[in-house]
């Protein structure tokens, strides 16, 4: 069985068959959704089932032709460095799904959207010809714009254009990357094993022109400085499940597209423009966890806590080596879980006040105990407690990067203190101190939202306790992406 | 055996959880199987590897390893025994339970691991449970703000520390304690690198120990249950720091510049907490600057070369303070109230706290044959063998120190009651809490002596690290022993007249001096620093955001839109009236020239005649003429 795309394509196929049921039956409707998402999930996980840790070569590996005239291969495999997101993904719209039963208006349109999205998402992390990578890179543009457009907040209109056109922007200058590498390779080709393995067929100056493409259009995805301002816009207006999947799996394909593709075909080039990222890191780091701490609204300090995290997993990425790398893929694991849950705790509690406002809260510690659990476990983990998920992959990040770049990694770790400074503020203001008496109708988590909640705290409580379950996966393949570079 | 000496920290992860999940509330128990199944993870994890490094979960016991162990798990049963009846009735009496042994989980995790990565995992997680223990009464705003207080300077040095922690892997390449020091011995570190590296390490340990200039947060960690403050705030996790020291001592004696910090860094704590003990009213912060200084003491003695010193007081310290803080809750559970102000006379209501609580004092007055007497006295001798000014310092702190425990019994349990209505409502505590009061005074009374006798523990102490300094000058011990005692008996006689022969006269002094006594009150504006600290960087915050949104979002960003919105709307205009215009006009020029040229079809052929009569005279005429 193709694994790889059963995984891909089982949730378009549960859009389609959503658009065949009539609007008014809505159980169904969200029967299928979660019923869709969860055989996404439980695919992917034989994935990992049938994954090879100690093989550093693609598995999974699936290939026929598409386009023959231009040489345009359907390619997908699974590597460390893509298995793991590959069932981040799946995960995350599932619990965002789950979450998302809550919503009463246009139901079927939805649902259909999210299933779209899904595809498009891991679609992006399975590709491996260039074409088709972009093709799903763009596909995953449609359902969000929709998704944050129509079910998005007071100014869903003005989000979901600014999010659609900043990453248009970053679009075009990826499409003209893959045009110039598609015509600069001989044979021409869009695959990215066969144009790495050619990379040394490459000039200097090519590479940095293409480099520069490429990386416009992953930045404005991660999102560096200063192309990340689509990012709070975004993540505050979106609905709770719309802003998980942003945050958890959107900004990794700015990531991942850094690793899979920029570094590999590129090697001259990213050793040229490392001490342009680390500088463009340590803003993302610092300038990032500044911002947060001067947010009033909840859902915003957890928007620019992103860019600050991002910035981790970058400084994982600049530092070249096996370490760094580890560190920069399992950040992205980690912020997907602790991100992804501190937006569904974000929707807990604004579903319920109708406010984010951090200063409106006070004492719900004691109204609130297992709600204040849970956030309390999750900003923990972000601030990079050790024993929960965060720790590691910032410590690896730190790790790697500090051997290389001592001073940016030096003046980075300004970022854990003031992320330390605003979650902890954040928890004493909201559930600490005498009980606000106007919050006294709140009620404390219901099934639905545990359901969705509880398994990212779990995995991120078993991710911090025994990060082999990440990096015994991780580790081969990144080291053999760090030899490169020796 | 010693080989499963992991089952230490692990059976205190399994009961937090287990406590968490099976108390009354049965819908926890999916979170029961999450942490059953984390604690099965930790057990199978022989850590992880990442590229050609591999990170490993072992244990390095040696009998510094041990002494530390033994104090840990000494006081924590002692505490977990008194907070029985401390806590009796509370309503998160469960969570109490389990952040007590997530903390001793820690606590061992640190002292036992072999590696510096999982010693700094072990470093944050003591941290997080002394921050969930300080807000424990969260309802309290005061304890909400102590506890982030707390977490967030200790954080602030804890970036040291982690910087350190990377310079050391960067320059060593492993984490492992043997390997450090057999690569320190075999020359890996040049002595600037040492330097740097011990210096960064020793922020962490500024944070956690409380030495200046971050001790501003442990007196006011005091608003914890005073169980927690006995055991995380006197003598485990604060000592965490000065253990850090010790078990890098081997480092640490290749950098002479690093030591010398080391030393004076603890000789200023020491001497400046004294001082701020003296004008405290509330009976915990008194015992909380009282360890602050002690703990600047250990360091102290480790800087100066004084390693079994700094790890000998760090033992006795941890009874006797420990025996100190649990007195003083007995006496705030009998009486509801931390202010000395409302106590007096409370020895006769409370003979057994009041017997303990003096053994406690008169260790930490450094009194013979109390324990604190053998261990204070080493780092005395230490102390003048390196340096006169440092002796002199740490002098005057003991006498500060003998004075203000005076001060402190005397107001609390001498002379007459000052609030009758609490004095008639105390009563002396229950067995549960009096029990573990006598452990430790019998433990304050010989430890000290037990401790020294035939320089044992010094013997197996100093066999931990293979080059320890010699004294650089002989020094008399008894010499020593005899001024110390000699100041101490002068300051508690000081102590008595003051405050209970002539308590006018500290009132007097209180108001002729009162600048001076609002600069001790203030902490000597060290709180004010770090609160403009925040404030500063709570300003850079907002002028960021600020620039965030107005500038680079919307000028930047939404102005670039702008233009090109209405660029395109010129091109619209330019499209309509030039280019557009340019075709309508062609074809209007054409239908213009079409009009014209019309008016010469007329349809009659006599005009047509003419006209070509008219053309063929024409050219006739330029052929003829040609």
């Amino acid at each position: 069985m193709p694994l790889l795309t059963s995984t891909i394509f089982a949730p378009m196929a549960g859009a389609l068959a959503i658009l065949l049921i009539p609007g008014k039956n809505k159980k169904l409707i969200q029967f299928l959704a979660v019923l869709t998402s969860a055989v996404a999930f439980f695919i992917s996980v034989f994935l990992l089932a049938g994954f090879d840790k100690s093989s550093t070569s693609m598995q999974f590996v699936e290939n026929c032709a598409w386009i023959p005239a231009f040489n345009v291969n359907y390619v997908l495999g699974a590597d460390g460095l893509s298995v793991a997101i590959i069932i981040l993904t799946t995960l995350l719209t599932l619990v965002s799904i789950i979450y998302s039963l809550n919503i009463t208006e246009r139901i079927k349109e939805f649902f259909f959207w999210f299933l779209i999205l899904e595809t498009g998402m891991l679609g992006v992390f399975a590709a491996l010809d260039f074409f088709l990578f972009y093709v799903f890179w763009e596909i995953v543009l449609v359902p969000m714009y929709f998704l944050i457009g129509i079910w998005g907040g007071p100014k869903k209109e003005y989000a979901a254009i600014k999010f659609f056109i900043f990453t248009l922007f970053g679009s075009l200058f990826l499409l003209l990357g893959m045009l110039a590498l598609y015509f600069n390779s001989i044979p021409h080709t869009f695959n990215f094993l066969e144009l790495a393995q050619n990379s040394s067929a490459f000039s200097f100056k090519f590479q940095v022109i293409v480099f520069i493409a490429l990386f416009i259009g992953f930045a404005v995805k991660i999102p560096l400085f200063p192309f990340h301002t689509w990012l709070p816009l975004a993540h505050v207006e979106a609905p709770t499940g719309v802003s998980v999947i942003l945050a958890g799996v959107l900004l990794k394909m700015g990531s991942y597209g850094l690793m899979r593709v920029s570094m590999p075909i590129l090697p001259l080039a990213t050793k040229y423009f490392l001490p342009a990222l680390g500088i463009i890191t340590v803003i993302n780091v610092v300038y990032g966890s500044f911002v947060a701490m001067a947010q009033k609204d909840l859902k915003k300090m957890v928007a620019y806590s992103s860019i600050n995290h991002m910035g981790y997993c970058m400084l994982g990425m600049i530092s070249l080596s096996a370490i760094g790398f580890n560190g920069a893929v399992l950040q992205m694991i980690t912020h997907g879980l602790i991100t992804g849950s501190l937006f569904l705790l974000v929707g807990v509690i604004y579903d319920r006040a109708h406010t984010r406002d951090i200063d409106a809260f006070g004492g719900l510690g004691a109204k609130l105990p297992v709600y204040a659990g849970f956030m309390t476990i999750q900003a923990m983990a972000s601030l990079g407690l050790p024993g929960l998920a965060g720790f590691i992959s910032e410590f690896l990040s730190f790790l790697g990067a500090f051997k290389v770049w001592p001073y940016l990694a030096g003046i980075s770790v300004i970022g854990i203190l003031i992320t330390a400074a605003f979650f902890l503020r954040m928890i004493e203001k909201v559930f600490l101190g005498p009980f606000n008496q106007k919050w006294a109708g709140l009620k404390d988590m219901d099934a639905r939202e545990l359901i969705s909640i509880a398994p990212l705290a779990v995995l991120t409580l078993l991710i911090g306790l025994w990060p082999r379950l990440c990096l015994d996966f991780i580790d081969p393949t990144v080291t053999a992406l760090a030899e490169m570079f020796k | 055996m010693l080989e499963y000496i992991y089952i230490l920290p692990l059976m205190g992860f399994a009961a937090a959880g287990l406590i968490i999940a099976f108390g009354r509330h049965l819908p926890l128990k999916g979170a029961s199987l999450a942490i059953l199944v984390s604690s099965w993870a930790f057990i199978h994890s022989s850590g992880f590897t990442v590229g050609q490094y591999k990170i490993s979960m072992g244990v390095y016991v040696d009998s510094l390893t041990l002494s530390m162990l033994i104090v840990v798990a000494a006081v924590s049963l002692m505490i977990q025994i008194y907070s029985v009846g401390y806590m009796k009735g509370d309503k998160r009496f469960k969570r109490y339970y389990a952040y007590l042994c997530l903390f001793t989980a820690s606590m061992t995790t640190l002292t036992i691991t072999d590696n510096m990565m999982v010693f700094f995992m072990g470093w944050e997680l003591v941290g997080v449970c002394s921050y969930l223990l300080i807000s424990f009464w969260f309802e309290k705003p005061e304890a909400a703000y102590a506890g982030k207080k707390a977490f967030i300077t200790t954080k602030l040095g804890d970036l040291g520390f982690l910087i350190g922690l990377l310079l050391l892997f960067s320059v060593m390449d492993t984490f492992k304690l043997s390997e450090i020091f057999s690569r320190a011995q075999a020359g890996f570190l040049s002595i600037h690198a040492a330097t740097l590296i011990c210096i960064l390490l020793f922020a962490g340990a500024i944070g956690k120990s409380a030495q200046m200039p971050l001790f501003i947060w442990l007196p006011d960690a005091m608003e914890g249950p005073t169980p927690v403050s006995a055991l995380i705030h006197a003598a485990t996790m604060v000592a965490a720091g000065v253990y850090m020291v010790a078990r890098l001592y081997n480092l640490y004696l290749l950098s002479p510049l690093a030591m010398e910090i080391v030393a004076w860094i603890g000789a200023m704590t020491a001497f400046l907490a004294a001082t701020m003990a003296l004008v405290a009213y509330d009976i915990k912060r008194v015992l909380a600057f009282s360890t602050i200084s002690q703990l600047g003491y250990m360091m102290l003695g480790l800087g100066v070369g004084g390693y079994y010193a700094g790890m000998f007081h760090l033992t006795t310290h941890a009874y006797f303070k420990a025996l100190l803080f649990l007195g003083s809750g007995s006496v705030i559970h009998a009486l509801h109230t931390n202010d000395l102000r409302e106590m007096g006379g409370l020895m006769k209501k409370m003979p057994v706290t009041y017997m303990t609580f003096m053994a406690g004092s008169l260790a930490l007055a450094g009194i013979w044959p109390f324990a604190g007497f053998y261990s204070k006295d080493e780092i005395l001798v230490w102390a003048l063998s390196h340096n006169t000014w440092i002796y002199l310092i740490a002098a005057v702190s003991a006498m500060l120190t003998a004075f203000y425990m005076t001060r402190l019994i005397v107001m609390a349990f001498h002379g007459k009651p000052r609030n009758q209505s609490k004095y008639h409502h105390s009563h002396e505590s229950p067995l549960v809490m009096t029990l573990p009061l006598v452990f430790l005074a019998v433990l304050a009374l010989i430890s000290g002596w037990g401790l020294n006798s035939g320089r044992l523990f010094e013997k197996v102490l100093n066999a931990t690290v293979p080059f320890l300094p010699e004294m650089r000058i002989h020094v008399s011990h008894m010499k020593i022993a005899l001024a110390s005692t000699g100041l101490a008996l002068l300051s508690i006689f000081a102590g008595v007249y003051l405050y209970a022969v002539k308590p006018e006269i500290p009132e007097k002094l209180k108001a002729n001096l009162s600048s001076l006594f609002s600069m001790l009150d203030k902490r000597y504006g060290f709180d004010a620093f770090f609160l403009g600290l925040v404030k500063v960087s709570d300003f850079l915050g907002r002028i960021l955001s600020r620039l965030d949104f107005d500038f680079i979002d919307q000028i930047a960003i939404d102005g670039w839109a702008y233009l090109t919105y209405k660029l395109s709307a010129i091109k619209a205009w330019f499209d309509d009236n030039i280019v557009d215009g340019a075709v309508d006009g062609t074809g209007y020029l054409t239908a213009f020239c079409g009009r014209i040229v019309r008016l010469a079809q007329t349809g009659f052929v006599q005009n047509y005649l003419l006209f070509i009569a008219a053309a063929a005279s024409f050219f006739a005429l330029i052929v003829f003429y040609h």
